[in-house]
């Protein structure tokens, strides 16, 4: 994600590297995400709309069914051009937020603009965003092409025009020869292309996409991830994408807005929201949850199993107040621990091998676990090191970890 | 009975020649081919009998002397029996076409309108379909004659309308039910009006069930007895009217070609029902429509 960022300065609105405290000693790659579609050799053009210009405000957007808020008081603001995630779990309000800028659900309470122009009054039918459904929801009746030319046939597009508007929409999702099959004569994946199509073909101020690779296998789903990370730095349209994924919002996004319950926990590019995670929630959701109960003492705080550890205590927690200890995985060190470390101990309660890496469970005390990651790479020959029941010093840097409340 | 002797001839042989055979299916007992059998024998055979005696050349009712027409003509050389046969095909198509479109209405409400109530709305919808028709057709006979309508075609055919709307709002109900509405979403989102919308998608969608529901409504018109018989005015009588006033004279070779004549109508209706949306080009038949099963 750092690439999109460089090569376009400004279109997420922030600078995505403003924490000072990004440790360049990690040594370890944050994510593993497959090569980024700018290597796919499709020509990449510049936006069209004008950088840092807002495409969707909310102001204080709420939306109550009866007692039920599915989305509470909701402040957001998506730049133009740029590839904006709601992530969430299930009922955490995203895909209301979605309907709601697409006009099908009518905000209870505040406004969004599309564009700068407030939209409450504007029907469906003329604002100016297409979805992607989950479901798809293409026309069974039409074939591809029809089904991608519906909207612009509505417009009262020129038929010439629509030709080849139509013909550009399926090059581009590399469906070209498919004009005339029935949406039940496609795999999932066609499907998905088509309703891409159908929907980008229009050229709207933003595409709204609701989980639109959830029905799709994971290797399709990752593919699928790339391309349309590609075609969006391709057509320059800004993207509101909705996932209960993380992988997939951490992979694809500018910037991603984590909800719970109606409410944005945290919102930023996804290196921030990684590393640095505001809260208990939004730690526990992103990646493997690792979180250590423990009350603030002094300049650390003092975990389950009574040590001790160093960490940088934010302003807004005081001594004696009960937090979280987050630490990410991949930042724990097993055993060889380095000068200026913090350290537990604990017992290997479990291994998990999940591949390029096996997951080492340590517990510390009672209900206090971290997880730690040993590399399997050629050098490691951890099968020989950590057994099940071996008493192990966990460490990491104190800058890696995060109090949290 | 022998076909049942012979395929059990093999499971009783030795285990060698057991085996070279695929084991029989215990989940598929014989007995119930039988049953089945023996259903279908009972049901049909009446209605075979009146089939046959309508192309008898002599008037009995116990032997067949002979294939003759002679029945069929007298039926259509009776100026009673043609009007009435008309007055049918008339009430029915006109039932057909104005329940259909109202049915289908009627399913668009309860399904996409969420309005409060509507749970109970879609059970109150059904009443029509298990009301005994003698109640239907005492209330509507009441209903007329209170407000001073005299009872005639119009008379019948406002009652038939009543109790089909029911029919095709089940039937159509099913299949839009199946329909899912972000289908009807993602084309206001791109650019359609809600009438548009509906024209474009949710009708092209639902053409089936329409289709078959009104063939179906079509049918229960056309062979409706109790309705007709309550709130029909003198002449012209519907069909099965005629047909019960003609019988109280005695039964005549002509009332069993009537019958097979209105048997046909009725079933080259079902069959079109059945066929019509397959031919159309649609992958689900009639048939799994009316059963309100889904096209897969």
């Amino acid at each position: 994600m750092n690439e999109s960022a460089s090569a376009e300065p400004g279109a997420s609105g922030k600078p995505v590297r403003a924490h000072p405290a990004e440790p360049g000693a990690s040594g370890q790659p944050v994510r593993a995400h497959p090569a980024e579609p700018g290597a796919s050799g499709k020509p990449v053009r510049a936006h069209p709309a004008e950088p840092g210009a807002s495409a969707i405000r909310f102001e204080g957007v709420s939306k109550r069914f009866g007692e039920f808020a599915a989305v509470d008081s909701l402040d957001l603001d998506v730049k133009a051009g740029e590839f904006f995630s709601l992530l969430g779990p299930s009922g955490c309000g995203k895909t209301t937020t979605l309907r709601m800028v697409a006009g099908f659900e009518q905000p209870s309470e505040g406004r969004i603009f599309l564009e700068g122009s407030p939209v409450e009054t504007v029907p469906p039918y003329r604002r100016n965003v297409n979805t992607v459904f989950q479901s798809y929801a293409l026309f069974e009746h039409l074939d591809v092409e029809r089904n991608v030319a519906f909207g612009l046939k509505r417009r009262k597009v020129a038929s010439d025009e629509i030709r080849t508007r139509v013909a550009g929409a399926l090059e581009l999702v590399e469906l070209r020869g498919r004009e005339r099959a029935r949406p039940r004569e496609l795999s999932g994946g066609q499907k998905q292309r088509v309703a891409l199509a159908r929907a980008l073909v229009n050229k709207p101020a933003v595409l709204l996409l609701d989980e639109p690779l959830g029905a799709l296998d994971l290797k399709l789903r990752k593919q699928m991830q790339v391309e349309l990370k590609g075609i969006q730095r391709e057509v320059g349209i800004t993207f509101l994408y909705v996932t209960h994924d993380q992988e997939e919002a951490l992979a694809m996004s500018d910037r991603i807005a984590v909800m719970e319950h109606g409410v944005v926990r945290q919102c930023g590019p996804p290196e921030e929201i990684y590393e640095q995670p505001t809260g208990p929630f939004v730690a526990g959701f992103i990646g493997v949850s690792n979180l250590l109960p423990g009350k603030v003492e002094g300049s650390g705080v003092r975990v389950a199993g009574a040590e001790h550890c160093r960490a940088e205590v934010p302003g807004h927690v005081s001594d004696g107040d009960d937090v979280q200890l987050s630490v990410r995985p991949e930042k724990i060190w097993i055993d060889d621990l380095e000068e200026g470390m913090v350290s537990v101990g604990g017992t290997i309660v479990e291994r998990v091998y999940v591949g390029t890496t096996t997951q080492v469970i340590v517990e510390l005390a009672a209900g206090a676990r971290l997880v730690a990651l040993e590399q399997n790479t050629a050098r490691a020959r951890s099968d020989d090191r950590w057994e099940i029941g071996d008493r192990v010093r966990l460490g990491w840097h104190p800058e890696h970890a995060r109090v949290l409340r | 009975m022998s076909s049942l002797a012979q395929a059990d001839a093999p499971a009783a042989a030795p285990a060698r020649r057991v085996a070279a055979k695929p084991p029989r299916d215990f989940d598929r007992p014989r007995f119930l081919r039988v049953f089945v059998g023996l259903f279908f024998v009972v049901m049909f055979a009446p209605i075979a009998l009146v089939v046959l005696f309508s192309f008898n050349a002599s008037r009995s009712l116990q032997n067949f002397d002979g294939f003759s027409l002679r029945w069929y003509e007298r039926f259509f050389e009776s100026e009673t029996l043609r009007s009435s046969l008309l007055a049918s095909i008339e009430i029915a198509l006109i039932t057909m076409v104005v329940a259909t479109a109202l049915g289908t209405l009627l399913a668009y409400g309860l399904v996409r309108a969420r309005v409060r109530w509507s749970g109970a709305m879609n059970v109150l919808m059904l009443v029509p379909l298990v009301t005994p028709e003698i109640v239907a057709g005492t209330s509507a006979l009441l209903l007329f004659t209170q407000v001073g309508l005299e009872l005639s075609l119009t008379t019948i055919v406002l009652g038939h309308i009543t109790f089909s709307i029911s029919y095709v709002t089940v039937v159509v109900r099913a299949r839009l039910a199946a329909l899912d509405a972000d289908v009807e979403h993602a084309a206001m989102d791109l650019g359609a009006t809600r009438w548009k919308t509906f024209a474009l998608i949710t009708l092209p969608a639902l053409w089936p069930a329409i289709l078959a529901a009104g063939l179906l409504v079509f049918a229960l018109s056309f062979d409706d007895f109790v309705l007709s018989f309550f709130t029909t005015g003198e002449s012209p009588q519907p069909l099965p009217v005629r047909i019960w006033a003609a019988i109280r004279f005695g039964v005549t070779p002509t009332i069993n070609a009537i019958g097979t004549f209105m048997l046909a109508i009725s079933a080259v209706t079902i069959g079109l029902a059945i066929a019509l949306p397959r031919l159309l080009g649609r992958r689900e038949s009639g048939l799994g429509v009316l059963l309100g099963r889904e096209g897969a």
